[in-house]
Parts: C-alpha cells; structure tokens; sequence
C-alpha cells in the first residue's frame, strides 16, 4: 500500500521562501534510510560538539537516543499505529508516530478517543536548539497539523494529545496553544498536552 | 480505498454500540474502526507472550483479562 501525499510549504529560514514539501501518511524505507545516513551523523557531530565543550547529558537534545528503525518495526502491520513524514529537498525533514488506541483526559473530553503523537522529530538541521540555524522552519507545525486532520479524519473532532521532552514545551504551549495538564508521573513526568475539539479549530484557523 | 460490508447485530450489541457511540462522541463505524484496532493490538500482544492487565488507580488491584 503506497502512502498518501500532501503538498506542503515549510520556510527556507536563510531566504524566508517557500519550499515545495511533501507530507506522507506512512513513514518508509527511504524514510528510515535517510534517518540511518542522514540524520544520524548529523546529530553525532552536534552530540560530539556538546561533549567536546563538556555540556552536561541532561542538556543534550532529548531526543538523541530515539531509533526510528525499531520504533516503526514495533508497531509494523498494527492498525493502531500511523507514521507520517515530511520530504523535501530530497530529503526526510521530519517524521511522527502515532497511536490510535489512547483516550483525551482534559476535563469535558475525558474518555474520548484521541490521535496521540508518540514520537515527533525534525532532522537535526532543522532544529536550532541544536545550536545551528534551521535550514526548513514549520515542520513540527506540520506533523501537528496532519495529527489533528487525522483526528478529524477518524471522528475524534481535533482531538490529540501528546507528552512532550521539556525542551519542546514552549512549543506545544505557546506556539500551537495546547493544554498543558502537567507533569504526568506514569510517563518520565514529561508534561501531557493536549487539544480540544475547540482548540484544535483555533490553532487550523492561525 | 474504503470496503463496505454488512454488519447483522442483535439488539442487544446494537445497544450497546449506540451508548458506546454516544460515550465516546464518535459514529458507529468508528466505534467499530476502534475495536478492531484495539482487538488487533492487544492480539498481538498476547500472541508475543505478554498479559493484559487492568490495575485499580485506586486500590491497586489488579485483574487479568483472558483473551481466548
């Protein structure tokens, strides 16, 4: 089954233009092999930056041990679970894993199914809290984006939810206007985010 | 590409499909989409060896449910 392509526009942030991007609904082996020799020594090399000028593990991106190989073989042929991923400039920008199978917890909502992002990255470059400038802007944006159209995709309404690594927290809160319902102790106490039907509308309408 | 089938119900499933569709705000084909996914899930599970459990928040107690 092949997957479904979206055209999409991320930010060249050096020229401000637009870039022609697509958004897939699976995350495939070009996918995962672009993570294995692309995005793999990238982050080698920022990570060997942090510990040549002796910057503690624990402010070492959070996401630096992720494996997108095994984390797509665990869940390969199960219907809960969905990839999405970004390309462009012929090259992976972007992935996110999502499990279908979790409930809203937000007052009013609790007990309702949710679009729950499990994993979201952006390729190293991407990232500017890796030290560079990020080359493409507006890839997290996007996988939020195509989360919450899967939600109403599926007849959730908008509703997604996540648990976001700290460094991303002001993004989820102040940038795409998530509820943050706190540190949840079942979880590494990473702080659990989600959206309402009504939040949902608001952050496709900006 | 989307398949369509027909599903016979007794009254009984179709009563509880319909307050399973009014709880969790979504339409019968998607409580149904959900099961499916969830059965799915859990089968695979348990096929690998693993248990399904349900732990009380409260009191703690845990019951294991046998899947057959």
């Amino acid at each position: 089954m092949s997957a479904e392509i979206s055209r999409i526009y991320l930010l060249d942030a050096a020229t401000g233009g637009a870039v022609e991007a697509e958004l897939r609904d699976a995350i495939e082996a070009e996918n995962l092999n672009d993570w294995q020799t692309k995005w793999q020594p990238a982050l080698l090399g920022v990570l060997q930056g942090l510990a040549r000028k002796g910057v503690p593990q624990a402010q070492w991106p959070q996401s630096w041990h992720w494996n997108w190989q095994e984390k797509t073989a665990r869940v390969s042929g199960l219907l809960a679970y969905k990839g999405f991923s970004i390309v462009a400039l012929g090259e992976t920008q972007g992935l996110a894993q999502i499990d279908l199978t979790k409930s809203a917890r937000i007052l009013g909502e609790a007990g309702k199914p949710i679009v729950y992002i499990d994993y979201l990255e952006a390729a190293p470059w991407n990232r500017p809290e890796l030290g560079g400038s990020a080359r493409l802007r507006g890839v997290g944006t996007a996988l939020i984006t195509a989360a919450v159209f899967l939600s109403l995709e599926e007849g959730f309404k908008g509703r997604i939810g996540l648990h976001s690594l700290p460094q991303a927290d002001t993004f989820y809160r102040d940038r795409c206007g998530m509820t943050d319902l706190g540190p949840d102790p079942d979880c590494q106490n990473l702080r659990y985010f989600e959206f309402t039907p009504g939040q949902a509308g608001t952050f496709l309408e900006e | 590409m989307k398949r369509t089938m027909t599903l016979n119900l007794t009254e009984l499933e179709m009563r509880v499909l319909d307050a399973l569709s009014l709880r969790k705000d979504l339409s019968k084909t998607a409580v149904l989409r959900q099961a499916l996914r969830l059965y799915q899930t859990v089968d695979a599970r348990v096929e690998k060896g693993d248990k399904l459990l349900f732990e009380n928040e409260q009191t703690k107690e845990k019951a294991e449910l046998m899947l057959l």
